[in-house]
């Protein structure tokens, strides 16, 4: 009996859990799909009817919301993409080659993990002006993915795994005469394809969801990423006369879609990623 | 076998170490070097000391921003703490629908944070929002919950905690599996309650993992921006107003960048001594890292 009552408690309990986290979702997309009118209604009406695409029409009309939507997708991507080509190789050297200077290097990089980009986004600010990288949108795109590439946590996940590729592989690759470049391209990268997806899924979403440093970086309106352009001018500050929740919960819903399916399809990784990037905080 | 190692090396850490170097630790030196100035982004910046850092202990705003933070923090982690433990440990087991709870539980975590805000300030505003009508059916009067000024802080803390609740209840349900079953039965047949049982053993032994997540926590929290902005922007008269929010406005709006420079270095000194005590609260746990 006890045990029944357990098992009825721990069901309701992950219902209510689910509802909790679900329902703002939900509810926000149901909103989005109902006449200006009825998202008003009272009592509030669960399901839309009639069902409309009114707000989303709005906000692909009114904003340059598919810039915003591309934007984005080519700065995630491209930031992913420069983070494992650049991380994986440094984690390659870091974890299987004797170098000088090696064990300080690596301990002046992970110190510098705990640093939050407002502890150096000023003089990096300074720094990109003084370079003309923010002279035109394309360029302060460029130089939002540039410094995303110094991707600490990436770096330290891969080194963990490049440690524990066995060393007889190395050395019957020694054997065989086979370069550093080629081991690592052939054997290291194949078998850490798990560690990879989740630097890539970690990446990718720390990237698309970023806030702080590309509102201070992307010039020009057209050229935002979605975060910005929706707190811009759909978040509190752009609540004037005219606000309407219809086009704000559309362009929100809309943001939402490329992460669930990039979480969606990569989600085990993601999980085993949260927890290798846990082993050391 | 140490051949040409150094060279081939070098070769493999080179352009990760540039953009290391160009844009995460020049700067971040910067910073101090940038606070120790009166730069104001045009013209050249002045050698003043530590004036900033004097103006900063002076600064009314910015104590307002940091007590801000630690009310948010004061929330948010005892509330996340107690019910992802509380959660994971009832959900621990086998239990059909689990796995579907741990994706649902994640989404929150993953959605833009900017996102998030717009979502729930349609859920909590006064006129139109759910959260209102429902209590009306209770009989509860409207509550402006982001435009009264006592209400707006713990109404964004419930939105931090909602989003990161889930990523917590993972990190516990895995250290979780990793105790050993063997020592509840042990501690069982030797007549342990079940409140022993998590006092003596379950606690203790996921001590490394609570370390864990009151250190993302604090970092977390002491970070908190991106849902204050689109939320609340700051208000209402500077009730939500966190250190971040504090420093880009310094920087960007008032255009006082060696000021803001100098708040970005007291955010990052005040996390480490957070950081740090922590850490000493939880030695006992270090040894293992060693």
């Amino acid at each position: 009996m006890a045990a029944k009552a357990k098992k009825a408690f721990q069901y309701l309990l992950m219902s209510a859990l689910s509802a909790v986290f679900i329902f703002p979702i939900l509810w926000a997309v149901a909103s989005s799909l109902k006449t200006e009118t009825n998202i008003v209604a009272f009592p509030p009406q669960l399901v839309p009817s009639p069902f409309t695409l009114e707000s989303y029409n709005t906000v692909l009309a009114k904003y340059p919301y598919a810039g915003w939507m591309v934007n984005s997708i080519v700065i995630a991507v491209m930031s992913t993409l420069f983070v494992l080509v650049i991380a994986s190789l440094a984690a390659y050297a870091f974890a299987r080659l004797e170098f000088p200077m090696k064990k300080p290097l690596f301990s002046l990089i992970t110190a510098m993990m705990l640093i939050p980009i407002q502890g150096y986004m000023i003089p990096l600010f300074k720094m990109l002006n003084a370079l003309n990288m923010r002279a035109t949108p394309e360029l302060s795109s460029l130089s939002l993915i540039l410094c995303s590439g110094a991707n600490i946590t990436s770096l330290f996940i891969l080194t963990t795994f490049f440690r524990e590729v066995p060393n007889s592989l190395e050395e019957a690759a020694r054997i065989d005469g086979c370069s550093d470049f080629r081991f690592f391209a052939t054997m290291v990268l194949p078998l850490s394809a798990a560690a990879l997806s989740s630097v890539a899924i970690l990446t990718f979403i720390s990237n698309w969801n970023q806030f702080l440093w590309p509102s201070i970086v992307l010039s020009g309106n057209k050229n935002l990423t979605l975060p910005v352009a929706i707190a811009r001018y759909f978040g509190a500050a752009g609540q004037d006369a005219a606000f309407k929740y219809g086009p704000s919960l559309a362009a929100a819903c809309m943001a939402i879609l490329p992460t669930l399916l990039v979480f969606l399809s990569l989600q085990k990784y993601f999980v085993e990623g949260i927890a290798h990037s846990g082993i050391k905080g | 076998m140490k051949r040409n190692q150094g060279l081939i090396a070098f070769l493999f850490i080179f352009p990760y170490m540039l953009i290391f170097f160009m844009f995460r630790l020049l700067p971040s030196i910067g910073s101090l070097l940038i606070s120790l100035t009166d730069w104001k982004i045009i013209g050249a910046p002045n050698f003043v000391g530590l004036k900033n850092y004097i103006s900063l202990f002076q600064d009314k705003n910015f104590f307002t921003a940091l007590a801000n933070n630690f009310r948010f923090l004061l929330i948010v982690l005892p509330v996340l703490l107690f019910a992802s433990l509380f959660v994971a440990i009832a959900l621990n087991g086998k239990l059909k629908g689990r796995n579907l709870v741990r994706t649902i539980a994640i989404i929150p975590y993953v959605i833009i944070p900017a996102v998030v805000g717009v979502m729930w300030n349609w859920i909590y505003d006064a006129n139109f929002g759910i959260l209102n009508y429902l209590l009306s059916q209770l009989g509860v009067d409207k509550v402006g919950w982001l435009i009264d000024k006592s209400y707006a802080l713990p109404a964004v803390a419930v939105v931090v905690i909602w989003s990161y609740l889930g990523y917590n209840m993972i990190l516990y349900l895995a250290g979780l599996q990793g105790i050993n079953k063997e020592l509840f039965e042990a501690s069982q047949i030797d007549g342990a309650t079940k409140w022993q049982q998590f006092r003596y053993i379950t606690w203790p032994l996921l001590r490394s993992t609570t370390s864990l997540l009151i250190t993302l926590t604090l970092i977390n929290v002491m970070q908190v921006y991106d849902q204050v902005v689109v939320m609340t922007g700051g208000g209402p008269r500077g009730a939500t107003m966190t250190l971040i929010q504090y420093q880009y406005i310094a920087g960007f709006e008032k255009r006082n960048m060696g000021y803001s420079a100098t708040v970005g270095v007291a955010i990052l000194a005040i996390l480490i001594v957070l950081v740090g005590v922590q850490k000493r609260l939880f030695k006992a746990d270090e040894g293992r890292e060693g």
